[in-house]
């Protein structure tokens, strides 16, 4: 019939768009590894063709070149990223959990201290960071950024937290306590499981988060070995910027985590942000 | 219940380490800044009080205004095109005939999982002249002619900007609002459309009045953001041509680092954050107003 006809066309429509919009997602990324296995000649012949004989040399020159310290700077990334997240999550458990259940004086005074938190734009704090940094000596360690970023995650997991912990019926803990569970023994190992599915939100939020982030690490952090992989990325520029190739194969390398981390677990994180969405 | 409540020396203990955490890395350091900002600093030991002169002074001055033009052509640019296309896209996704749906999310959430740094280098390829894919598309269709050096452009190179960033958040946008239509119940759009509604007045009238409250808050990120703009620029442009494509957060960036002058640029840094607020509160009453008048076409239509 005329009407279901006009239906499939206009489904044809829509289907297409969406599909190039999925494309034109990917497509950079897959423009990026299919150049990165050309040599710089045959990338400035045609920089659209797939490879005709797909070489790794321009990840060996990356990797082995001793003014680069890509392994080093993932190495950077992956130890601050992974501290950070550890802590932003328990913090976030811990602090987002004694809002939202106990009452004690200065819970709403905190309660309003991490939303103003969230509200400040960080860039604000650049320069005065730079100075308390630099005054307690904590500027240009292994170990810097970590500050910076648990206090920047900080809100965000709270506030996560406390909206999940309210949807849990208050019986659990009421029972708990009849059995004779202490508070810490009951937040810890009869609640910090329930809330696996909001930690993992966080957790995945945070991790993106803290691999990516830039003006913190690039006013902290002078050593080049203590480079972050962001700060890394910003060096190739400078020598390579006629070889792309080359180029792009540093950038994949410092994206490969990200990549392989989001395409595994794909569902995991989606499933996470949605929640967080909805309670946000 | 009463024995549940902990003692106040074990709330104490927990809240400890993180409360001081964050105080210090956030508190101090905006208190410090606000302080630093009513002297003239170079970033030696010399400081010399001067007053709201570096206010007066940020009222004055020219780059710093240009530069929030700037932001605020972005904000509108990103609102149209972040929030705006992914709302499109959701209704194209909620239609019946859409296949591949997990596909669409994945691949569309993916560029908003990339550094701000990354994407504006691949984007920096993209523009390039002579192997940039853009260059490369516009001769492959026959208009050769319009190639240019595009971030070169001082007329171009703010849109030329805002497009990685349109680029990277749609995905992002798209799978907040669809967590939010998915909520909505399906017997409603049915009867609407038994009732005759077409696609375009289905989106309008019964969907986004629907998701109000999502909507604002994709608003409110999405500006907040778009003040907090850096990265991307800096690694495309560092603000050039000239000033062209300069942003307050990146101005701030230069004034203080590059020109050590730490007391004005404590004093921009305060400028950003009030103009934020200012910016993030007159959408929440924008919003409120225009639903205000919403309310008042559901009852007229129903």
């Amino acid at each position: 019939m005329k009407k279901s006809a006009v239906n499939h066309i206009i489904s044809l429509i829509l289907n297409t768009c969406m599909i190039l919009f999925s494309l034109t997602c990917i497509y950079p990324i897959i423009w990026i590894l299919s150049s990165s296995l050309k040599v710089k000649r045959e990338f400035n012949a045609d920089i659209i063709s797939l490879p005709e004989n797909p070489t790794l040399i321009n990840f060996q020159k990356i990797i082995t070149n001793p003014d680069y310290h890509i392994l080093a700077s993932l190495g950077n990334s992956f130890l601050t990223t992974s501290i950070s997240v550890f802590f932003i999550a328990l913090f976030g458990f811990i602090v987002g959990y004694l809002l939202a259940r106990v009452r004690f004086r200065g819970n709403k005074m905190i309660g309003i201290l991490l939303l103003m938190g969230m509200l400040i734009p960080i860039h604000s704090l650049l320069v005065p960071i730079y100075v308390v940094f630099n005054r307690t000596g904590l500027s240009n360690h292994w170990y810097t950024l970590i500050f910076p970023y648990i206090a920047f995650g900080l809100p965000i997991a709270v506030f996560l937290v406390q909206g999940y912990v309210k949807e849990i019926s208050i019986e659990l803990e009421e029972a708990a306590a009849i059995d004779g569970c202490g508070f810490s023994r009951t937040m810890f190992q009869i609640i910090m499981p329930i809330c696996r599915p909001v930690m993992i939100a966080i957790a995945i939020i945070e991790a993106f988060n803290c691999w990516n982030e830039f003006p913190f690490a690039l006013v902290l952090l002078k050593d080049a070995r203590l480079h972050t992989v962001p700060l890394a990325m910003t060096q190739f520029t400078g020598q390579f910027s006629s070889d792309y190739p080359q180029i792009m194969a540093a950038m994949l390398i410092t994206m490969a985590p990200i990549v392989i981390l989001y395409f595994a677990f794909n569902k995991l994180i989606i499933k996470g942000m949605v929640a967080g969405a909805v309670k946000g | 219940m009463g024995s549940r409540k902990p003692k106040a020396a074990i709330i104490v203990a927990y809240l400890f380490v993180p409360m001081a955490l964050y105080v210090f890395s956030v508190f101090i350091p905006l208190l410090t800044s606000v302080f630093y900002s009513f002297f003239e600093w170079k970033g030696g030991p010399n400081k010399t009080f001067v007053g709201l002169e570096n206010y007066i002074m940020l009222l004055y001055d020219k780059e710093f205004w240009q530069a929030f033009q700037h932001n605020i052509y972005l904000v509108v640019l990103c609102v149209i095109g972040q929030v705006g296309i992914a709302f499109v896209l959701v209704m194209v996704m909620n239609s019946k005939g859409t296949k591949f749906k997990d596909m669409h999310r994945t691949f569309g959430f993916f560029p908003s999982t990339i550094s701000h740094v990354a994407i504006g280098f691949i984007w920096t390829m993209i523009y390039d002249s002579r192997r940039g894919l853009l260059n490369w598309c516009l001769t492959a269709v026959g208009l050769g002619d319009k190639t240019q050096v595009w971030l070169n452009n001082p007329k171009l190179v703010m849109t030329l900007v805002a497009i990685p960033l349109i680029w990277q958040y749609i995905g992002y946008y798209m799978l907040i609002l669809l967590s939010a239509t998915s909520s909505i119940d399906n017997q409603i759009l049915e009867s609407a459309e038994l009732d005759g509604v077409n696609g375009f007045q289905k989106a309008v009238y019964i969907v986004m009045p629907m998701i109000k409250n999502t909507i604002l808050i994709c608003l409110v990120l999405c500006v907040a953001g778009n003040m907090k703009v850096f990265d991307n620029i800096f690694v495309m442009t560092k603000g050039g041509p000239g000033n062209a494509s300069m942003v307050t957060a990146l101005y701030g960036y230069i004034v203080s680092f590059k020109q050590q002058n730490m007391g004005y640029g404590s004093a921009i840094s305060v400028g950003i954050f009030v103009l934020g607020i200012l910016l993030v509160g007159s959408i929440q009453l924008l919003v409120k107003l225009f639903s205000k008048e919403g309310i008042g076409n559901e009852e007229k239509c129903c």
